[in-house]
């Protein structure tokens, strides 16, 4: 520490309390109550339209404007909706094959890929069988294909993540990047079953047999990949409460220690987590391509709906039912983008992109507003005097000593002062 | 192919790793320090727009470049607020800064898309007195620009500092076992948020070269071209080691120029998007090899990599 | 307990006529939830002695040592170094006024050289340091106190007790007048413990003073000048080592009187329900090992297993419970051979288990109480929730747990609480065997009352219980017959019934025999 010492000799008598001097500080809270879980994803969500209505005002455009256009476009017409639960189908799907990765602290971030794999396998069983089959056939085997596609795309980072503990973040992240190469190479390097023949000079996808088209929604663009989504969300949410697997997947992630104790087994559970999560992204390839572009078009897929999936799971705090409302307002996020360039002073459509980075910049930053209280240097000690003890003395490792329960950090802290908890 | 082929496309290969090196020795020094920040890729392309912008206003390399540092650092600045004294996910939030490192140079950028850069602005071709004569090696190494061996400078700073300096000594501690760090009295977040930083400075630095010397005109799509995430990449491929950073990177922006080579040299039997997997494919391999045997514990990651420390928590 | 008498004003005159203690401890209280760890405790020590710290787990010793080198504050009372009253915040502030301490838990960067750990966070070197200087004055001090380290070699390759030379000359590198060694043989093998007494007379020798912190009453005896006993926080006794004897220290270390609050009526062990059978763990440097250890527990009976912490009853509780498979022996519960075969097996042939790290291992910390009444039932492909809370609103009655319901998240319930949700769930499973390992271990004297409480019910049961304890008198209390562990072997065995608290002092600290 190099900041001056201060001499505190003189005036700290001999049985004295001597403390530490107090900073600023974070309390892990104990109970969340209900109203600050609302108000914080609020208040991320305002100071991220403040900050980029800042970037808009600086480059000339009223945020007012925009916003309102943005709204109107994606929120008050019912084609503006459709358009907005379309854009919000594949972020469910990405959205969920994040949550149950993250829910067991495994970071699947290959979503993306496994996104690109689910659509070549999907469209290549519709390109195979679509013409041979009746449309739910088609529906049911496009989607187990994805799965499948998504889950090929992840066995090996699961494998090695799994038996090696090879990290996972990196290779799903890597694949993401040869999943991209692998379809473009599908279209434009190649004269595979994938590619339009008849394309010529401007390659693109070979469209899928009609039988093998996702219904649609009356005269709206939103299909049957929405229903698939919902009931994804669904699905995960009772996979996630009421069964073994989930209940297994939520003692692993919260302590691997405990899931060994309990008999977990745990390379299994790892394993097949990273499977799932893949084949949750697989199926959003499999509905784009059945309900959205028909074809196995890289340049529609490739717009980050892996990555989106993310933001949308830490921002739905890993709650299924939160995943489905943050896509849709991701969704019409994006959704609005294309509406922005037909105002007038033609505001740029990437003002969703940013607007929605800002938005998970700001939640992950209030996010600590959730889990800890914030202790100013200049208020009171907490009213339990053991807890104020230890805010006091944040500066010198004691609080380890203090917790029924060391972990990794604090724990030679806590090791030396085992004598005063035994 | 013949010897001039070779020399013309091993110096395309050195042109091309640059950027990356500069990002890959960014993002080393952020991790060293235990801070993992997935945002190369937003941090770059937000130095890059930057950089345009202001050579465009300015007509100044040296100040466009600045300005691309400061854009890339500012960004960093704002991961390093979120993981350190916010302590939120690390991964999270580095995949936020390249979405919104994205959204906001593509919109910044959306005004002078396509427009070419001032010429007086670029940065062009110095060749190195006497040592450009070299044969073959001169014109490989040595008719480069001055970001290219500046980057040379840079990576043996980086080495000296990191592994013979006492900042140097702190900053690995840190990354390796803050607890350690912070009972020898080191100040473990100040570090962590010093080194984050100088990572961003160097991102933002690796985008702006792109700008000035590679694409010459803003395009969201061709600037970076995932070139964020291969530095990501080659920092584990490189086990966290300057030299090997550099020297993979040029083996990555060999891959990157591969292409161009081998139509050249009339070779067509590999598809062009296969030779581009390679690199990534290569260090998925290395990744699983070095889980596997026991060199992880020698080579492998610092050890308190994307772990935020906080003294008072269990 | 009355304070102990002023330490210095006798010591003084033994050994240090006229002498001025070049560190001084004086009125020092330390506070922890629930436990005061340092009771009014006085220290003086004096350059060129090798001073024991002598104590039972608990009884304060670390905390002081920790006070004394800046790393904890004290609630009360003062330091004082070369009589100038002092306030030490922070172990660099403590290493700058010359005190250094050697943690039981090394402070080193596993991958960095020995030059490198110790050069780390030392402001007097260049910017660009120069390795070769940290070598050689590695390799001088190493001379000088008899502590051979290559200073090019990888930390995380060393041996634990080559670490601790490592440790102790990164300490001296700093030029410390004050070192404060923490259980440093606990971790060492008797060749280096010959060694590392050697060093520490060098020290002596060259005007240092020593802190020997150690339970172990041979060490201690063997290496210091003086002694300070610490008992339950507070300084029960301090003098010349020449004028104790071990016996004496042994009766000041344990000597309480023991309270025999629970009753166990005598009853007759009916049959083998666990049986370890020749059982050896190799060493494990994050478990420790086991020996050759061999034990039966019939059905009715409590067997204790006494030691100090850190002995082995890690792998023995882990072992065991199915959690560990041995190197060699076999594991028997029930009648059944579960060696090596899981903690499921184990708990299918009847096996409960209380681990020793509650929350984080025993229970998961973020699960509903609800939910960890259940962690360890078998479970169809689908939860039957309503049960479960059926089956938690029970217990939480039966064994009074005090929470709002039990959809209330586990880590938020007090330490008593947490244990009785963890005891809740064990014994409602109606086992045959329970492995209790340090059950107690940091809970309030109410929540002490109903652990032990339980564990007697079980008895009466007819449970088989091996109860693994660092608390003497727990051991003493509740089981009918009591094994000593020591480094992994069982050095002691004898009935509770009349047990001589003195002979079992001697044997947890290595002197039984």
């Amino acid at each position: 520490m190099s900041a001056p010492t201060r001499d505190r000799v003189d005036d700290t008598p001999p049985s004295g309390t001597i403390r530490a001097p107090r900073r600023l500080a974070l309390e892990p809270r104990q109970e969340v109550s209900r109203g600050v879980l609302v108000a914080v994803p609020v208040l991320a969500v305002l100071l991220a339209l403040i900050v980029s209505a800042l970037f808009l005002r600086l480059t000339g455009h009223d945020p007012v404007t925009v916003y309102r256009v943005m709204v109107r476009a994606s929120f008050a017409s019912r084609f503006g909706i459709a358009d907005t639960l379309v854009s919000a189908t594949p972020l469910i799907l990405t959205g969920l094959a994040a949550l149950v990765s993250f829910r067991v602290r495994l970071w699947n971030i290959g979503a993306e890929g496994q996104l690109y794999l689910g659509a070549v396998a999907a469209a290549g069983m519709a390109l195979l069988l679509g013409d041979r089959l009746a449309t739910p056939v088609n529906v049911v085997l496009m989607i187990v294909a994805g799965a499948l596609g998504g889950m090929a795309w992840i066995a090996i980072p699961a494998l090695a993540r799994a038996w090696l503990r090879t990290n996972e973040i990196i290779t799903t992240l890597l694949l993401n990047s040869v999943a991209l190469l692998f379809i473009n190479w599908l279209i434009f390097g190649s004269r595979s079953i994938w590619r339009d023949p008849d394309s010529g000079q401007f390659p693109q996808g070979q469209r899928i047999p009609a039988a093998a088209e996702f219904p649609r929604f009356g005269t709206t663009r939103v299909h049957l990949g929405l229903l698939v989504a919902v009931l994804a969300a669904v699905v995960v949410w009772l996979v996630l409460t009421r069964t073994r697997f989930g209940f297994r997947m939520r003692v692993l992630g919260d302590s691997e220690d405990a899931a060994r104790y309990a008999g977990v087994p745990v390379r299994g559970m790892v394993l097949a987590v990273l499977l799932l999560s893949g084949a949750l992204a697989g199926i959003a390839g499999a509905a784009e391509v059945g309900g959205l572009s028909r074809r196995l078009d890289p340049s529609s897929l490739a717009i980050g709906l892996g990555y989106a999936g993310i933001i949308v799971a830490a921002l739905a705090r890993l709650n299924p039912g939160g995943v489905v409302l943050v896509a849709v307002l991701l969704g019409g996020v994006r959704n609005a983008g294309t509406a922005l360039q037909s105002l007038p002073d033609r505001v740029p459509m990437e003002v969703a992109v940013m607007l929605e980075g800002a938005i998970l910049l700001f939640a992950l930053g209030s996010e600590v507003l959730v889990r800890y209280r914030i202790q100013w240097p200049w208020s009171r000690p907490a009213d339990d005097p053991a807890q104020g003890a230890g805010a006091a003395e944040g500066t010198d490792a004691a609080e380890g000593a203090a917790d029924p329960a060391p972990g990794v950090d604090a724990a030679d802290a806590a090791e030396s002062a085992g004598g005063a908890a035994g | 192919m013949n010897d001039s082929v070779l020399a013309f496309t091993l110096a395309a290969a050195v042109a091309a790793g640059t950027p990356l090196a500069l990002a890959a020795l960014g993002e080393l020094i952020t991790e060293r320090s235990g801070i993992l920040n997935l945002g190369v890729e937003g941090m770059m392309l937000l130095g890059a727009v930057t950089t345009f912008l202001v050579a465009s206003a300015t007509g100044s390399t040296a100040l466009a470049m600045l300005a691309g540092a400061a854009a890339g650092a500012a960004l960093a600045l704002a991961h390093a607020a979120l993981s350190i004294s916010l302590r939120a996910n690390q991964i999270v939030s580095g995949l936020a800064l390249v979405i919104f490192g994205t959204g906001l140079s593509t919109y910044l950028g959306r005004p002078v898309e396509g427009v070419p850069l001032p010429p007086g602005a670029r940065i062009t071709r110095t060749s190195v007195p006497l040592l450009q004569d070299l044969p073959f090696l001169g014109r490989v190494l040595f008719q480069q620009d001055l970001v290219v061996y500046a980057t040379w400078v840079l990576t043996a700073l980086t080495a000296l500092y990191l592994f013979r300096t006492r900042p140097g000594l702190a900053l690995r501690s840190v990354g390796e076992s803050p607890a350690t760090a912070d009972a020898m009295g080191l100040r473990v977040n100040t570090i962590r948020y010093v080194h984050t930083v100088i990572g961003g400075v160097l991102c933002g630095v690796a985008g702006a070269y792109l700008i000035l010397a590679r694409v010459p005109a803003w395009s969201q799509a061709a600037t970076t071209n995932g070139i964020g995430f291969i530095a990501i990449a080659l920092v584990v491929f490189a086990s966290w080691r300057p030299w090997r950073a550099l020297l993979g990177a040029y083996i990555f922006g060999l891959a990157l120029r591969a292409n161009f080579a081998l139509q050249a040299a009339g070779v067509t039997a590999i598809p062009a998007e296969f030779l581009a997997m390679a690199p990534y494919l290569l260090t998925i391999l290395v990744l699983i090899a070095l889980s596997a045997s026991d060199l992880r514990h020698r080579a492998g990651a610092p050890e308190a990599l994307g772990l935020a420390y906080a003294r008072e928590e269990r | 307990m009355t304070p102990a008498p002023d330490p210095p004003a006798t010591a003084g005159v033994d050994l240090h006529p006229g002498g001025r203690p070049v560190m001084e401890a004086r009125g020092i209280s330390k506070h922890f939830p629930g436990v005061v760890a340092n009771d009014h405790v006085d220290l003086a020590l004096y350059a060129g002695e090798v001073h024991a710290l002598l104590g039972e787990n608990g009884a304060g010793k670390s905390t002081l040592a920790s006070i004394l080198a800046g790393l904890y504050q004290a609630d009360a009372g003062e330091l004082r170094l070369a009589g100038e009253p002092v306030v030490l915040r922070s172990p660099r502030e403590a290493l700058a006024r010359g005190v250094g301490m050697v943690h039981q838990h090394f402070r080193l960067v596993r991958r960095f050289t020995v030059a490198e750990n110790v050069a780390l966070g030392d402001r007097s070197q260049p910017l660009v340091m120069s390795t070769p200087d940290v070598q050689r004055a590695v390799v001088a001090l190493g001379e000088r106190y008899g502590l051979p380290v290559r200073p090019e070699a990888v930390v995380g390759d060393l041996t634990v007790g080559e670490q601790q030379r490592v440790e102790i000359v990164k300490t001296l590198y700093r030029g410390v007048d004050v070192l404060l060694l923490d259980e440093p043989t606990s971790v060492l093998t008797p060749q280096e413990t010959e060694a590392l007494f050697g060093t520490v007379r060098a020290m002596a020798a060259e005007g240092k003073a020593v802190v020997f912190i150690s339970h172990k009453l041979a060490e201690v005896v063997a290496i210091a000048d003086r002694v300070t006993v610490m008992r339950d926080g507070r300084v029960v006794g301090s003098q010349p080592v020449a004028s104790t004897s071990v016996r004496e220290l042994a009766r000041l270390m344990v000597g309480r009187a023991i309270d025999l609050d629970v009753v166990r009526p005598p009853q007759r062990p009916g049959e083998v329900v666990l049986t370890l059978d020749h059982v050896t763990v190799d060493h494990d440097t994050r478990r420790g090992s086991l020996t050759d250890v061999s034990l039966e527990v019939a059905a009715g009976e409590i067997v204790g297993i006494a030691g100090v912490s850190g002995n082995g009853q890690r792998p023995l509780a882990e072992v065991a419970a199915g959690l560990l498979a041995p190197d060699h022996g076999r594991v028997v519960v029930g009648g059944r051979d579960v060696t090596g075969r899981g903690p499921r097996a184990a708990r299918a042939a009847g096996l409960a288990y209380i681990p020793e790290d509650r929350l984080g291992t025993g229970l998961a910390p973020s699960l509903t109480i609800a939910e960890n009444l259940q962690l360890t039932r078998p479970h169809g492909p689908v939860l039957d929730r309503r049960r479960w809370t059926a089956d938690a609103t029970r217990l939480m009655q039966e064994f009074d747990i005090r929470a709002p319901g039990p959809a209330t998240t586990t880590s938020s319930l007090s330490g008593g609480n947490i244990q009785k949700v963890l005891l809740a769930r064990e014994l409602d499973a109606g086992p045959s065997t329970i492995v209790a390992a340090a059950p107690t271990r940091g809970l309030d004297v109410g929540a002490i009352d109903t652990v032990r409480r339980l564990l007697a019910e079980r008895r009466l049961q007819g449970c088989g219980i091996l109860l693994i304890s660092e608390d003497l008198d727990e051991v003493v209390t509740l089981a009918d017959r009591i094994l000593v562990l020591f480094e992994g072997r069982l050095v002691h065995t004898c009935d509770a019934e009349g047990a001589d608290i003195t002979e079992l002092g001697l044997a947890m600290a290595g002197a039984g025999r």
